[in-house]
């Protein structure tokens, strides 16, 4: 039990910082690339015309669905979600206010 | 040399310099706390690359409230702990996967090694390191910091942010239950 007594810390690599850049920069450039992707005309136009399509044919399709339906389906959505434990995401975390439950 | 609340306001607008001397600073302390958690040193180093990553998009929500290090030692302990529960799942799927199968599940032997253990000791802290992994979460968190990190009952109460009395609770049932891990490997395989 006493093994661990006097561990040298591990040393994290040389280049970690350069690593850490490579991928900010990877990460910054595969951003960079979706918006300017959706961001030409003929593709923003597209979108818009299909975004517009969907609904209008959820309309047309559907007009006397109301509001009860929707509720119903979010709280489904947010029971299924207790039940099941799920976290919205791990980068919620306030890592400075830690609340013990 | 440039002090702590000089670095983080630096870092908050968005200096890299101040990045640069903040993941030199800092590197070994949260490599080292995370390859204590993981006890895998690729895995360990990928996190230790997102937890400066998640403090250079993060540092805007510091307030001061805590001490810095305080802050970056929960960010690295979260992301570690998030590492194993996410390796944990896909471990379960890939079981229940192989049901199918011959269903063959072998004992896994200790071999993680810490690089910061002295060679005379190396086979037993491999042993110990084994019986680490089988702690629950929050007495292995206390068990790394404490012993690998060598922080004060104090300072590991700051990070899992509960009283000192109650890490001093974590590491009595952390060592009870190495104890008995430890007794019942040594009955196995030495006798």
């Amino acid at each position: 039990m006493q093994c661990l007594d006097g561990a040298k810390r591990a040393e994290a690599n040389p280049f970690l910082f350069t690593r850490i850049k490579a991928r900010m920069e990877r990460k910054a450039n595969i951003w960079e690339r979706t918006f300017s992707f959706i961001s030409k005309p003929a593709i923003a136009v597209a979108i818009v015309v299909l975004v517009m399509a969907v609904n209008g044919w959820a309309l047309l399709d559907n007009p006397g669905s109301g509001t009860n339906e929707n509720v119903t389906a979010d709280t489904n959505a947010s029971e299924l979600a207790n039940e099941y434990n799920i976290v919205a995401s791990v980068d919620n975390y306030d890592y400075e206010n830690l609340t013990n439950e | 040399m440039i002090n702590e609340t000089e670095l983080i306001e630096q870092l908050k607008q968005g200096d890299e310099t101040a990045f640069k001397t903040i993941v030199e600073q800092w590197k070994d302390m949260v490599y080292n706390t995370i390859l204590g958690i993981v006890q895998n040193e690729t895995e360990a180093e990928d996190l230790a690359q997102d937890v400066f990553i998640k403090v250079f998009e993060k540092i805007s929500t510091f307030k001061g409230d805590s001490k810095f290090s305080t802050w970056l030692y929960r960010i690295a302990t979260t992301t570690a702990l998030d590492h194993l529960r996410s390796k944990k799942r896909k471990k379960r799927f890939g079981f229940l996967q192989s049901l199918g199968g011959d269903g063959d599940e072998k004992e896994s032997i200790p071999d993680f090694h810490h690089p910061g253990i002295s060679l005379d000791n190396k086979e037993r802290a491999a042993v110990l390191f084994k019986a680490i992994d089988g702690l629950p979460e929050n007495q292995k968190t206390a068990y790394t910091l404490h012993k690998l990190e060598g922080l004060s009952y104090r300072d590991v109460s700051e990070v899992l942010n509960t009283t000192v009395s109650a890490v001093e609770s974590l590491m009595s049932r952390a060592n009870q239950n190495l104890r008995k891990q430890l007794e019942e490997y040594y009955n196995k395989h030495y006798k």
